[in-house]
């Protein structure tokens, strides 16, 4: 029986030995892609979640997400909704843009924001609700995940808050 | 423990040099592979950078093959790592952004570079929801090299092959406590209450559970004592800016004053959840430490010199280092007597402790090599871009 362990033991010693040989050029690659095809995501409060419509504007479109409700059980941040202005270089000076963000064909805010030049300028915005399903935001600039703009590579994000209904 | 034979206590002297020069040979091979890629890199910086590192690394297990120790020369790898790893970090930080800070664009856009210590956090909400809660990408993009799927298959494939060696090997922060505790010639605090060993388990627990009820990370967000060297949400409002004195408190208290005043790493020893999570994976590792208790002499040397006081008068008796044991070989190495020994699981006690140390010592230093190599080449290639 000790011979059978120990046997078993120094397998165990030298396959790690030739695990730790495969570990680069094999089991990286192998274990990076195990993890991707789980099919996990990034949680929506943090990646914005997934678009769900796109509507034309002159020269740009606003890219609407589905809404994001945190599933957080204790604390949950403030539903959201994000539209993405893109491309940033094609947008007027100040923009104000009438959103339908549940695709029922109905407006359902009001996006205002002036567009800096300067890219690395803050930026402020004004969301005016046209009904009870959003939140209003009044120069509302980063502080917030669930209320804020920010520019994203070439891209300007608009996050305003839903009701929690 | 089992065997017959008495085991081999005390370790012959110095290797020969030209047996010790046989042993590195595989590991001067490996290192020629990982670091001949640094060949292709256009510049001249990161070839110096890449042979440097080669040579480092290489002299380091040759010593260790000459000496027939390992935790002095494991050491002088693992202290460069912890302090060379923030030096590069915030540089690109610096250059990426202009601030140590994450700004929201960051964590929307998907660009936070992930770190393993929010793996155990991760655990129960991917379970439950399958998303992850950490604003990072799961793939590698050009903005963010450093995805999670990506560092949770380093750290999934260095678990198989060190269990919680990791800490001793691939933890690219244990090495700033490391190297405070190594300043001291004394610990002016000799006597730590054991029980304190309990509290990175409180904290794994508390953390997992919080995380999984907040959504988030709350270990990164609020109690992270590297994040004092890497980076921190953006100090725009009191919430933030009361992170970022925990995170510089913790730094200050745990990474560099307690290491200092007891020679222990404190941080890792009574605070890091990863530790306790790591452990559990000490269970796949077929290697393990000993203690021979027919060559103990109660000396309580090898309990002093654990550096995360893991070895204790139960552990002694029992004759084995407990599940937290890192296997950075302090305690094998304080040991005069020979009584504290290298061990595969399965085989007798009277086997050679230097046959398992070898056997160990492969991995472990081709992973260093791998992964904390790299670290030191890179940040060395900045530093002498700086220079050519």
């Amino acid at each position: 029986m000790q011979r059978l362990t120990s046997f078993l033991g120094y397998t165990g010693a030298v396959l790690t030995s030739v695990l730790m040989l495969l570990m680069p050029f094999v089991l990286f690659g192998l274990f990076t892609g195990a993890v991707a095809r789980t099919g996990v995501r990034v949680d929506p409060v943090y990646s914005g979640g997934e678009p769900a419509d796109t509507l034309a504007r002159d020269g740009y479109a606003i890219v609407v997400n589905h809404p994001v409700r945190s599933r957080a059980p204790l604390a949950p941040p403030a539903p959201f909704v994000q539209m993405t202005w893109t491309p940033a270089a094609a947008l007027p000076a100040s923009v104000a843009d009438t959103v339908d963000v549940d695709g029922d064909g109905a407006a359902d805010l009001v996006a205002r924001f002036a567009v800096p030049a300067d890219t690395s300028a803050p930026l402020f915005v004004d969301v005016v609700p046209l009904g009870s399903r959003v939140g209003a935001l009044t120069h509302a600039s980063r502080a917030d995940l669930s209320g804020m703009i920010v520019r994203v590579g070439g891209r300007i994000l608009v996050r305003a808050p839903l009701s929690r209904r | 423990m089992s065997g017959t034979a008495a085991p081999d206590t005390l370790e012959p002297g110095p290797r020969s040099i030209g047996r010790s020069l046989l042993l590195t040979l595989p590991m001067a091979l490996w290192g020629l592979l990982m670091f001949s890629q640094t060949l292709r890199v256009p510049g001249s910086a990161p070839k110096v950078a890449g042979l440097v590192v080669f040579l480092f690394m290489t002299t380091l297990f040759f010593l260790m093959m000459r000496t027939r120790r390992t935790y002095r020369w494991r050491r002088i790898f693992f202290v460069s790592v912890g302090f060379l790893f923030p030096v590069h970090f915030i540089w690109d930080l610096i250059a990426l952004r202009g601030s140590m800070s994450i700004p929201v664009e960051q964590m929307v856009g998907g660009n936070t570079p992930f770190c393993f210590l929010a793996i155990p956090m991760m655990i129960v909400p991917a379970a439950l929801t399958r998303t992850l809660i950490f604003p990072g990408s799961i793939l590698p993009t050009a903005s963010n090299p450093h995805a999670v799927a990506s560092m949770v298959a380093l750290w999934l494939a260095a678990t198989l092959v060190l269990g919680k060696g990791w800490c001793a090997y691939g933890c690219f922060f244990g090495g700033i406590e490391e190297g405070f505790a190594a300043l001291a010639k004394k610990p002016r605090i000799r006597r730590v209450d054991p029980r304190w060993r309990w509290m990175p388990w409180a904290v794994l627990a508390a953390t997992v559970l919080l995380s999984a009820a907040l959504y988030e990370a709350v270990y990164c967000t609020w109690l992270c004592p590297f994040k004092a060297v890497t980076e921190f949400p953006e100090v725009n409002s009191v919430t933030s800016a009361v992170q970022f004195a925990v995170f510089m408190s913790l730094f200050v208290g745990l990474v560099i004053v307690l290491p200092f005043l007891t020679r222990l790493r404190t941080q890792c020893a009574f605070f890091c959840p990863f530790g306790p999570f790591q452990a559990l994976s000490n269970h796949l590792s077929v290697f393990d430490v000993r203690i021979e208790r027919s060559a103990c002499t109660d000396c309580v040397t090898c309990r002093r010199a654990c550096p995360t006081m893991v070895l204790d008068e139960k552990s002694v008796e029992k004759g084995r280092a407990g599940m937290s044991c890192m296997k950075c070989g302090a305690c094998v190495d304080a040991c005069t007597k020979g009584a504290v020994r290298w061990h595969i699981r399965g085989t007798p006690l009277s086997a050679s402790s230097e046959t398992a140390r070898l056997l160990y010592l492969f991995p472990a230093w081709a992973f260093a090599t791998l992964f904390g190599g790299s670290i030191i080449a890179n940040t060395l290639t900045k530093l002498l871009e700086l220079v050519l």
